[in-house]
């Protein structure tokens, strides 16, 4: 039996991975980064306007700091976030932005020559740091351009299949070789999950098509309870008909929000920071001007640049004028774009310390498809390019501190066992005569969640999501495949992952219906106040034969009690 | 031909099915606003579970999905179908690479010449806690090259393969001069050495394909032509001055 050995494995190869893999190198360690597509095709490279750090480097009448940082971060999760962990990510934005610079980012420039910094909703300061508007290429590339020149080993085009635990530890993965149809066994003393988010989850979504959460359901088969999944993020701008991000910094260089009776309606939703509210309100706010009939006909409104000018659209934003002009004929110079929001990004996710350690030893998490909760109930843009090269350090740092540690080689039978057990029950999903294509219930579930799961929620319209659900696994233990063999098999990946799904989608439905509240981007209709007495806790959605089983624990408060948000 | 009804002759690689490969038909309906991608996915749905492609963000910012439509290389995702109506669109994979399955190709000749480049900042020494200060109209002089997504397409286009295989590629010179132009980076004569020869900088046509066909409108020639005039500036120079510290450069 081939089986492959590194001190760390890392899985995923996005900004998070990438960080991680760094670090842990410099430690010292053997580590290998293994992903489902190149880690220049991941979804990080898709981020588009800035990544926070209090530089100060704007011309404001007071110097931003870190704490002012913390606040507007904590202030924007709706009290949800873990301030211990808001401080830490705060404190550490200046070092890792740096880093970056001198690792090579091309950020755009002040008029003295330092990294430019525009404003951001929800923020306090002009402070996401931006390479025009092109900020997750910029970064991405970099630290790929660092781990070619480390020389870290990259196992490409390779899906995780199964996390392999022993005695309480997690010790391995099962992992396909897409192209040979191998399934390799892994070893190593430490696993770091940065997989990202799982907005296909959704119909309409930011996301990259590869978005599926797959890391996170690792996670969750393995027992580890998933973290404040109901909160999911709707980016107020999505370009109409694709729902490819338009990016906040849109708004931050001066953009509009227009209805359909040429209104600049967000006076309604945020006077103060108009446009530049934080994300949930300002997706409430454009999705209630749809609801209420003053969109345009199809369910849009418009962003507005053209007051920008050709001159600085061409310099700030030329990222979303070849977007909209490539997929919507829509040139921002002359017309205003059509936008709707669209799922963007996942809050909750893998339960992690600060140091990116999850309960299951040797099993660590970074990034999107971690729950740290820098976040809480509500992202504030620039805060996710952030986090995932703060904790991607820190959990790089810490993996490679316990695999120096772990002396103990975990034999090979372990790995023997689960491989011919992983192997069965493929036999047995390859044996089914199936019913029904699973791709029919991969449609019906994103349409559900977009149509019942989305901005606004209430009791009937969760219930209806839940009994979907139930529906829809039933369903799918009837598919079969077609395809049969491991090699290239597309049908094999996607019926996996689908099943991973409806299993995130289950526990995002579950969190949804008994958290009574609204807060952040969790808005019940029914229940439309924050009600910090029940609900200012975390949800945990454990994985059980019977479905879902929630359990709460503390939110982490240091300085900052919770106090009604108004912006 | 119905109107609504887009016909694709894809060209399909299976090694172990017909190591010839074979065209084969496959016909979609077309909805408003649909891009190749789209297309191409629907068919992986609903009527081949077995074609082969790559694909990630949908958005022309991965690089994934670079193919070869009507005899042009393109992205899919940015690929309208409207356009593709009139007659069969004939699909292929990206040329010069080696074809692993249907439209997925090796890149590892591609990514093994970028490593080449060691494409990485070596920069110059600076303390931990500043940014290396630069003029906004330096940045925007190397801009134009960062935007590279390295989807491969202008490889398939350029002439200098057709003399010689091994020709770095334009998109590997575009990167080299992104670094040679950053003023944080302390290499100068490492990364013209490494690009003045016929698999280099000479080995280019200067017949702009490259830049027309780039999806992100990269301009690979003028950063070819501009190392090729530093590497002439030198060899004056050093024709002049014997002396001078890059006088060995050439010799």
């Amino acid at each position: 039996m081939e089986i492959l050995s590194h001190d760390i494995l890392i899985i995923g190869g996005g900004l998070a991975g990438l960080r991680a893999a760094i670090e842990a190198k410099r430690s010292g360690r053997d580590v290998a980064i293994l992903s489902k597509v190149h880690p220049l095709r991941s979804h990080s490279v898709a981020a588009q306007g800035g990544i926070n750090a209090a530089l100060g480097n704007a011309s404001t009448p007071a110097k931003d700091t870190w704490e002012n940082h913390a606040f507007d971060t904590i202030k924007g999760s709706d009290y949800l976030a873990d301030q211990d962990a808001v401080e830490a990510m705060c404190r550490e934005a200046m070092e890792r932005v740096i880093e970056m610079e001198h690792w090579g980012t091309l950020f755009s420039r002040t008029e003295d020559g330092k990294i430019a910094q525009r404003p951001f909703g929800g923020a306090g300061f002009p402070r996401a740091c931006y390479a025009a508007d092109r900020t997750g290429h910029n970064l991405l590339h970099t630290l790929y351009e660092q781990v070619v020149g480390l020389r870290i080993p990259v196992y490409e085009e390779w899906y995780a299949l199964s996390l392999v635990i022993q005695e309480g530890r997690c010790v391995g993965a099962l992992c396909l070789h897409f192209f040979e149809g191998r399934i390799v066994p892994f070893r190593a003393k430490a696993i770091i999950l940065a997989t990202g988010g799982y907005g296909r989850i959704y119909l309409r979504s930011t996301n990259a098509v590869i978005n599926t959460g797959s890391g996170s359901f690792l996670a969750y088969q393995a027992g580890i309870a998933l973290e404040d999944m109901e909160f999911i993020q709707f980016h107020p701008t999505s370009l109409y008909g694709t729902n490819i991000l338009i990016t906040e910094g849109a708004r931050g260089e001066g953009g509009y929000l227009i209805n359909a009776r040429g209104e600049r309606f967000m006076e309604r939703y945020a006077p103060h920071l108009m446009e530049l509210g934080p994300r949930d309100i300002v997706a409430r706010g454009t999705q209630t001007e749809i609801d209420q009939g003053r969109g345009f006909e199809g369910g849009y409104v418009h962003l507005d640049l053209r007051h920008l000018g050709r001159e600085k659209i061409m310099e700030r934003l030329p990222g979303i004028r070849q977007i909209t002009v490539d997929f919507a004929g829509v040139d921002p110079i002359l017309e205003s774009i059509p936008i709707q929001p669209a799922q963007h990004y996942s809050m909750g996710g893998i339960p992690t310390n600060a140091d990116g350690e999850t309960e299951l030893p040797g099993l660590f998490a970074a990034g999107e498809c971690a729950c740290v909760s820098v976040h809480g109930a509500n992202r504030l843009g620039g805060n996710s390019l952030l986090e995932t090269l703060v904790f991607g350090e820190r959990a790089g740092r810490k993996a490679a501190e316990q695999a120096g540690k772990e002396k103990k080689i975990p034999e090979e039978m372990i790995f023997r066992e689960r491989l011919g057990a992983f192997q069965s029950r493929l036999d047995g999903i390859f044996g089914r005569k199936g019913e029904e294509p699973s791709f029919l219930i991969r449609d019906e579930m994103k349409a559900m969640m977009t149509s019942r799961v989305g901005i606004f929620r209430e009791e009937s319209g969760l219930l209806a999501a839940r009994g979907k659900i139930q529906e829809l696994k039933k369903r799918f233990l009837k598919t079969g495949l077609k395809q049969k063999g491991l090699a290239f098999n597309n049908e094999l990946v996607q019926h996996w992952e689908l099943e991973g799904m409806l299993h995130l989608a289950e526990a995002i439905v579950e969190g949804a219906l008994a958290r009574k509240e609204s807060r952040g981007s969790h808005f019940r209709a029914d229940y439309p106040k924050r009600d910090d007495e029940h609900w200012l806790r975390h949800t945990l959605a454990f994985k059980t034969e019977e479905g879902v089983r929630l359990d709460y624990k503390k939110v982490s408060i240091t300085s900052y009690p919770p106090k009604e948000r108004t912006y | 031909m119905k109107p609504n009804l887009l016909t694709l002759r894809i060209q399909r690689f299976n090694k172990e099915k017909d190591p010839s490969g074979w065209i084969e038909p496959f016909e979609v309906e077309v909805r408003k606003g649909m891009n190749l991608l789209e297309a191409l996915l629907r068919i992986q749905d609903e009527q081949d579970r077995g074609l082969a492609f790559r694909y990630s963000c949908r958005g022309a910012v991965c690089g994934s999905c670079a193919m070869r439509v009507n005899g042009k290389d393109v992205l899919a995702c940015r690929t309208h179908v409207e356009d593709l109506l009139e007659k069969p669109a004939l699909i292929e994979p990206l040329p010069l690479f080696p074809v692993t399955r249907d439209l997925i190709v090796d890149m590892s000749a591609f990514f093994d010449r970028y490593r080449k480049m060691e494409p990485y900042l070596q920069a110059k020494p600076i303390s931990p806690q500043v940014e290396y200060p630069m003029e906004e109209e330096k940045r925007k002089e190397i801009d134009p090259y960062i935007n590279c997504i390295l989807c491969g397409i202008c490889f398939g286009t350029c002439p200098a393969f057709e003399k010689d295989s091994e020709f770095l590629g334009p998109a590997m010179l575009a990167k080299a001069y992104r670094f040679l132009v950053d003023p944080r980076d302390r290499r100068n004569e490492e990364i013209l050495r490494a690009v003045n020869h016929q698999q280099g900088v000479w080995g280019c046509k200067t017949v702009f394909n490259c830049v027309k066909v780039c999806p992100k409108q990269v301009p690979p020639t003028y950063a070819i032509v501009k190392m090729r005039n530093r590497v002439l500036w030198y060899r004056i120079r050093h024709l002049i001055s014997p002396s001078q510290p890059f006088g060995r450069f050439f010799s």
